[in-house]
Protein backbone atom coordinates (compact mmCIF):
# COMPACT_ATOMS: atom_id res chain seq x y z
CA UNK A 1 0.00 0.00 0.00
CA UNK A 2 3.14 2.24 0.83
CA UNK A 3 4.36 2.23 -2.24
CA UNK A 4 1.90 2.61 -4.46
CA UNK A 5 0.49 5.60 -2.27
CA UNK A 6 4.36 7.27 -2.98
CA UNK A 7 4.19 6.18 -6.95
CA UNK A 8 0.82 8.17 -6.82
CA UNK A 9 2.54 11.61 -5.07
CA UNK A 10 5.37 11.38 -7.77
CA UNK A 11 2.94 11.39 -10.28
CA UNK A 12 1.21 14.75 -9.25
CA UNK A 13 3.96 15.98 -8.57
CA UNK A 14 5.30 16.05 -12.40
CA UNK A 15 2.01 16.81 -13.32
CA UNK A 16 1.99 20.10 -11.26
CA UNK A 17 5.60 20.80 -12.96
CA UNK A 18 4.05 20.48 -16.20
CA UNK A 19 1.32 22.76 -15.73
CA UNK A 20 3.60 26.46 -15.00
CA UNK A 21 1.84 27.72 -17.83
CA UNK A 22 4.92 29.14 -20.68
CA UNK A 23 7.77 27.29 -18.88
CA UNK A 24 9.24 24.22 -20.02
CA UNK A 25 10.50 22.06 -17.66
CA UNK A 26 13.15 19.26 -17.31
CA UNK A 27 15.24 17.44 -14.99
CA UNK A 28 18.86 18.47 -14.66
CA UNK A 29 20.44 15.46 -15.73
CA UNK A 30 18.93 16.04 -19.13
CA UNK A 31 21.16 18.90 -19.56
CA UNK A 32 23.58 17.19 -18.39
CA UNK A 33 23.25 14.67 -21.16
CA UNK A 34 22.83 16.96 -23.46
CA UNK A 35 25.61 18.95 -22.70
CA UNK A 36 28.17 15.90 -22.63
CA UNK A 37 26.98 15.20 -26.17
CA UNK A 38 28.48 19.06 -27.64
CA UNK A 39 31.52 21.19 -27.67
CA UNK A 40 30.30 22.98 -24.17
CA UNK A 41 31.75 19.57 -22.38
CA UNK A 42 35.37 20.60 -23.57
CA UNK A 43 34.91 23.98 -21.72
CA UNK A 44 33.18 22.69 -18.84
CA UNK A 45 36.25 20.16 -18.27
CA UNK A 46 38.45 22.84 -18.85
CA UNK A 47 36.36 24.31 -15.90
CA UNK A 48 36.62 21.35 -13.81
CA UNK A 49 40.02 19.94 -14.53
CA UNK A 50 41.40 23.78 -13.37
CA UNK A 51 39.69 23.39 -9.50
CA UNK A 52 40.35 19.80 -8.24
CA UNK A 53 39.86 20.46 -4.63
CA UNK A 54 40.83 17.63 -2.58
CA UNK A 55 39.21 16.22 0.87
CA UNK A 56 42.15 16.29 3.23
CA UNK A 57 41.29 13.08 5.17
CA UNK A 58 44.93 11.74 6.23
CA UNK A 59 44.27 7.83 6.96
CA UNK A 60 47.33 6.30 7.35
CA UNK A 61 51.27 8.33 6.64
CA UNK A 62 50.56 8.88 3.30
CA UNK A 63 48.38 11.54 5.09
CA UNK A 64 51.57 13.66 5.90
CA UNK A 65 52.47 13.63 2.50
CA UNK A 66 49.31 14.40 1.48
CA UNK A 67 48.95 17.41 3.56
CA UNK A 68 52.33 18.47 2.92
CA UNK A 69 51.26 18.28 -0.80
CA UNK A 70 48.41 21.14 0.30
CA UNK A 71 50.85 23.26 2.25
CA UNK A 72 52.60 26.68 0.46
CA UNK A 73 56.09 25.14 -0.18
CA UNK A 74 54.67 23.32 -3.49
CA UNK A 75 52.28 25.95 -4.54
CA UNK A 76 49.41 23.65 -5.89
CA UNK A 77 47.32 26.30 -6.24
CA UNK A 78 48.96 26.95 -10.01
CA UNK A 79 47.21 24.08 -10.76
CA UNK A 80 43.75 25.02 -9.07
CA UNK A 81 44.22 22.21 -6.30
CA UNK A 82 43.65 23.01 -3.17
CA UNK A 83 42.68 21.57 0.25
CA UNK A 84 39.21 21.80 1.62
CA UNK A 85 37.97 20.22 5.13
CA UNK A 86 34.70 19.70 4.40
CA UNK A 87 33.48 16.21 1.56
CA UNK A 88 30.77 18.65 0.15
CA UNK A 89 33.28 21.80 -0.62
CA UNK A 90 35.76 18.42 -2.33
CA UNK A 91 36.08 16.96 -6.43
CA UNK A 92 38.81 14.62 -5.32
CA UNK A 93 39.03 12.16 -2.61
CA UNK A 94 42.20 10.97 -1.75
CA UNK A 95 42.51 7.05 0.08
CA UNK A 96 45.80 7.79 1.81
CA UNK A 97 46.50 4.61 3.34
CA UNK A 98 45.03 1.12 4.29
CA UNK A 99 41.25 0.93 5.05
CA UNK A 100 40.32 -1.02 7.95
CA UNK A 101 37.21 -2.89 8.40
CA UNK A 102 36.02 -0.52 11.32
CA UNK A 103 36.85 2.99 8.74
CA UNK A 104 35.28 1.34 5.58
CA UNK A 105 31.45 2.39 6.60
CA UNK A 106 32.63 6.15 7.25
CA UNK A 107 34.79 6.36 4.00
CA UNK A 108 31.78 5.30 2.01
CA UNK A 109 29.94 7.96 3.97
CA UNK A 110 32.57 10.62 2.69
CA UNK A 111 32.29 9.62 -0.79
CA UNK A 112 28.33 9.73 -0.67
CA UNK A 113 28.48 13.11 0.86
CA UNK A 114 31.19 14.93 -1.67
CA UNK A 115 29.00 16.17 -4.92
CA UNK A 116 29.58 15.39 -8.57
CA UNK A 117 31.50 15.16 -10.16
CA UNK A 118 33.85 13.65 -8.14
CA UNK A 119 36.98 11.12 -8.63
CA UNK A 120 38.97 9.24 -6.48
CA UNK A 121 42.87 9.14 -6.14
CA UNK A 122 44.77 5.91 -4.92
CA UNK A 123 47.71 6.68 -3.05
CA UNK A 124 50.08 4.54 -1.52
CA UNK A 125 51.00 1.08 -1.79
CA UNK A 126 48.76 0.14 1.25
CA UNK A 127 45.52 1.59 -0.77
CA UNK A 128 46.31 0.04 -3.68
CA UNK A 129 47.08 -3.55 -2.34
CA UNK A 130 47.03 -3.64 1.20
CA UNK A 131 50.86 -2.67 1.53
CA UNK A 132 52.20 -4.04 4.56
CA UNK A 133 49.33 -5.59 5.78
CA UNK A 134 47.75 -7.60 2.47
CA UNK A 135 47.61 -10.47 4.64
CA UNK A 136 46.02 -8.73 7.57
CA UNK A 137 42.69 -9.80 9.31
CA UNK A 138 41.00 -6.42 9.57
CA UNK A 139 42.15 -4.39 6.27
CA UNK A 140 39.88 -4.30 3.14
CA UNK A 141 41.55 -5.69 0.21
CA UNK A 142 41.01 -4.82 -3.40
CA UNK A 143 39.82 -0.48 -2.76
CA UNK A 144 39.28 -0.73 -6.58
CA UNK A 145 36.00 -2.90 -6.74
CA UNK A 146 34.51 -0.12 -4.09
CA UNK A 147 35.20 3.05 -5.77
CA UNK A 148 35.40 3.95 -8.90
CA UNK A 149 39.66 4.78 -9.00
CA UNK A 150 41.36 7.25 -12.05
CA UNK A 151 44.89 7.31 -10.63
CA UNK A 152 46.85 4.77 -8.69
CA UNK A 153 50.35 6.48 -6.83
CA UNK A 154 52.51 3.36 -5.81
CA UNK A 155 55.09 4.64 -3.38
CA UNK A 156 55.58 4.37 0.40
CA UNK A 157 54.71 6.91 0.70
CA UNK A 158 54.63 8.67 -2.64
CA UNK A 159 56.16 12.36 -2.57
CA UNK A 160 54.42 14.87 -3.04
CA UNK A 161 55.88 15.56 -6.50
CA UNK A 162 54.81 12.08 -7.33
CA UNK A 163 50.93 13.42 -5.64
CA UNK A 164 51.26 16.44 -8.08
CA UNK A 165 51.92 13.91 -11.03
CA UNK A 166 49.38 11.63 -9.97
CA UNK A 167 46.87 15.42 -9.81
CA UNK A 168 48.32 16.26 -13.95
CA UNK A 169 47.40 12.52 -14.79
CA UNK A 170 43.96 13.43 -13.69
CA UNK A 171 43.56 16.47 -15.30
CA UNK A 172 44.50 15.07 -18.91
CA UNK A 173 42.20 11.99 -17.98
CA UNK A 174 39.28 14.71 -17.61
CA UNK A 175 40.32 16.99 -20.69
CA UNK A 176 40.49 13.78 -22.75
CA UNK A 177 37.46 12.69 -21.30
CA UNK A 178 38.49 9.16 -20.14
CA UNK A 179 37.73 9.93 -16.37
CA UNK A 180 35.56 7.47 -14.32
CA UNK A 181 33.99 9.96 -12.44
CA UNK A 182 31.83 11.13 -15.02
CA UNK A 183 29.97 8.88 -17.41
CA UNK A 184 30.03 9.02 -21.17
CA UNK B 1 62.31 -0.42 47.68
CA UNK B 2 64.45 -2.97 45.67
CA UNK B 3 62.86 -6.02 43.97
CA UNK B 4 63.70 -9.04 46.41
CA UNK B 5 61.94 -7.25 48.98
CA UNK B 6 58.87 -6.49 46.99
CA UNK B 7 58.48 -10.56 46.11
CA UNK B 8 58.99 -11.59 49.77
CA UNK B 9 55.80 -9.02 50.66
CA UNK B 10 54.06 -10.01 47.40
CA UNK B 11 54.48 -13.80 48.42
CA UNK B 12 53.87 -12.99 52.02
CA UNK B 13 50.37 -11.15 51.69
CA UNK B 14 48.81 -13.94 48.90
CA UNK B 15 51.01 -17.06 49.84
CA UNK B 16 48.08 -19.17 47.65
CA UNK B 17 47.53 -16.83 44.90
CA UNK B 18 51.08 -16.22 43.97
CA UNK B 19 53.05 -18.84 42.35
CA UNK B 20 56.46 -19.22 40.42
CA UNK B 21 57.65 -15.56 41.90
CA UNK B 22 61.31 -14.42 40.33
CA UNK B 23 63.78 -11.97 40.77
CA UNK B 24 65.10 -11.70 36.69
CA UNK B 25 67.47 -8.71 37.31
CA UNK B 26 67.40 -5.41 39.84
CA UNK B 27 64.07 -3.73 37.85
CA UNK B 28 62.02 -6.66 36.41
CA UNK B 29 60.29 -9.43 38.51
CA UNK B 30 57.52 -11.34 37.32
CA UNK B 31 54.88 -13.73 39.11
CA UNK B 32 52.14 -15.84 37.96
CA UNK B 33 48.90 -14.88 39.71
CA UNK B 34 45.56 -17.05 40.26
CA UNK B 35 43.21 -15.76 37.89
CA UNK B 36 40.52 -15.16 40.73
CA UNK B 37 42.51 -13.20 43.01
CA UNK B 38 43.86 -10.77 39.96
CA UNK B 39 42.02 -8.01 41.56
CA UNK B 40 42.93 -8.19 45.16
CA UNK B 41 46.47 -8.44 43.92
CA UNK B 42 46.77 -5.79 42.17
CA UNK B 43 44.77 -3.75 44.90
CA UNK B 44 47.40 -4.60 47.17
CA UNK B 45 50.64 -4.14 44.48
CA UNK B 46 48.64 -0.49 44.30
CA UNK B 47 48.22 0.48 48.00
CA UNK B 48 51.37 -1.27 49.64
CA UNK B 49 54.13 -1.56 47.22
CA UNK B 50 53.41 1.73 44.76
CA UNK B 51 52.85 0.17 41.67
CA UNK B 52 50.93 3.20 40.50
CA UNK B 53 51.33 2.55 36.84
CA UNK B 54 50.04 0.00 34.40
CA UNK B 55 51.71 -0.21 31.41
CA UNK B 56 50.05 -2.57 29.23
CA UNK B 57 47.46 -5.67 29.73
CA UNK B 58 47.93 -8.14 26.97
CA UNK B 59 47.27 -12.27 25.88
CA UNK B 60 49.00 -14.80 24.77
CA UNK B 61 47.82 -18.40 23.59
CA UNK B 62 49.18 -21.76 24.25
CA UNK B 63 47.16 -23.95 22.27
CA UNK B 64 49.12 -27.28 23.15
CA UNK B 65 48.77 -26.17 27.15
CA UNK B 66 44.29 -25.26 26.25
CA UNK B 67 45.56 -22.32 28.04
CA UNK B 68 44.70 -18.67 27.52
CA UNK B 69 47.63 -16.17 29.30
CA UNK B 70 46.76 -12.50 30.74
CA UNK B 71 49.87 -10.50 31.29
CA UNK B 72 49.59 -7.43 33.31
CA UNK B 73 53.06 -5.20 33.28
CA UNK B 74 52.87 -2.72 36.23
CA UNK B 75 55.55 -0.51 37.07
CA UNK B 76 56.11 2.41 39.32
CA UNK B 77 56.50 6.09 39.73
CA UNK B 78 58.42 5.57 43.03
CA UNK B 79 60.87 2.31 42.75
CA UNK B 80 62.47 0.86 39.25
CA UNK B 81 60.74 -2.22 39.61
CA UNK B 82 58.44 -3.47 36.54
CA UNK B 83 56.34 -6.68 37.29
CA UNK B 84 55.38 -9.14 34.68
CA UNK B 85 52.10 -10.49 36.35
CA UNK B 86 50.78 -13.25 34.41
CA UNK B 87 47.09 -15.27 34.94
CA UNK B 88 46.49 -18.63 33.34
CA UNK B 89 43.21 -19.16 31.92
CA UNK B 90 41.61 -22.27 30.63
CA UNK B 91 41.00 -21.78 26.88
CA UNK B 92 37.44 -23.08 26.68
CA UNK B 93 36.38 -21.06 29.40
CA UNK B 94 38.56 -17.61 29.80
CA UNK B 95 36.82 -15.60 32.47
CA UNK B 96 39.14 -13.22 34.79
CA UNK B 97 38.09 -10.56 37.12
CA UNK B 98 38.48 -6.87 35.57
CA UNK B 99 40.98 -4.45 37.46
CA UNK B 100 39.29 -1.31 35.84
CA UNK B 101 37.86 -0.62 39.43
CA UNK B 102 42.16 -0.35 40.69
CA UNK B 103 43.79 0.70 37.36
CA UNK B 104 41.41 2.66 35.54
CA UNK B 105 43.50 2.78 32.26
CA UNK B 106 42.85 -1.04 32.10
CA UNK B 107 39.81 -0.25 30.53
CA UNK B 108 40.69 -0.08 26.64
CA UNK B 109 43.42 -2.42 27.18
CA UNK B 110 41.03 -5.26 28.33
CA UNK B 111 38.87 -4.19 25.87
CA UNK B 112 41.19 -5.15 23.34
CA UNK B 113 42.34 -8.55 25.03
CA UNK B 114 38.65 -8.97 25.06
CA UNK B 115 38.44 -8.48 20.86
CA UNK B 116 41.70 -9.97 19.93
CA UNK B 117 41.76 -12.98 22.22
CA UNK B 118 38.08 -13.83 23.41
CA UNK B 119 39.14 -13.46 27.05
CA UNK B 120 36.09 -12.16 29.43
CA UNK B 121 36.64 -9.36 31.67
CA UNK B 122 33.82 -9.45 34.47
CA UNK B 123 32.88 -6.50 35.76
CA UNK B 124 34.02 -4.30 33.04
CA UNK B 125 32.16 -1.26 32.76
CA UNK B 126 31.85 -1.29 29.29
CA UNK B 127 32.67 -4.49 27.57
CA UNK B 128 32.52 -3.95 23.70
CA UNK B 129 35.13 -3.96 21.01
CA UNK B 130 37.70 -0.85 20.48
CA UNK B 131 39.41 -1.18 17.23
CA UNK B 132 37.27 -4.27 15.07
CA UNK B 133 34.17 -3.75 14.04
CA UNK B 134 31.63 -5.59 15.63
CA UNK B 135 31.07 -7.80 13.02
CA UNK B 136 34.15 -9.44 13.62
CA UNK B 137 33.42 -10.31 17.19
CA UNK B 138 33.69 -13.95 18.05
CA UNK B 139 36.61 -14.38 15.33
CA UNK B 140 39.71 -13.83 18.38
CA UNK B 141 42.03 -12.88 14.84
CA UNK B 142 45.62 -13.32 17.19
CA UNK B 143 44.73 -16.61 18.75
CA UNK B 144 46.58 -19.54 17.06
CA UNK B 145 43.51 -21.60 14.93
CA UNK B 146 42.20 -18.15 13.48
CA UNK B 147 41.72 -19.23 9.85
CA UNK B 148 41.44 -15.71 8.50
CA UNK B 149 44.44 -15.01 8.56
CA UNK B 150 47.07 -14.62 6.19
CA UNK B 151 43.83 -13.57 4.04
CA UNK B 152 44.90 -14.31 0.38
CA UNK B 153 42.37 -12.09 -1.62
CA UNK B 154 44.80 -8.79 -2.39
CA UNK B 155 45.14 -8.76 -6.31
CA UNK B 156 47.25 -6.06 -7.60
CA UNK B 157 50.57 -6.75 -5.50
CA UNK B 158 52.86 -4.05 -6.07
Amino acid sequence: MGEVKAKKTNESKANQEEEIPGVITTTTSAIHNFLKKTKAQDLINWGRKNSLWFMTQPMGCCGVEMIATGCAHYDTDRFGIIPRNSPRHADVMIISGYVTKKYLPALKRLWEQMPAPKWVICMGDCSISGGPFYESYSTVQNIDELFPIDVFIPGCPPRPEALIQGFVELQNKIIAKKDRGTEY
Amino acid sequence: MDARTIIQSLTGAFSEAISEAEVESPVRIRAYVDGSFAKEVCQYLKDSLQFDHLCSVCGVDYPKRNELEVVYHIASYDHPVVLTLKARLPRDSPEIESIVPVYWNANWYERETYELYGIMFKNHPNLKPLVLPEEMLGEWPLRKDYEGFPNRTARNLV
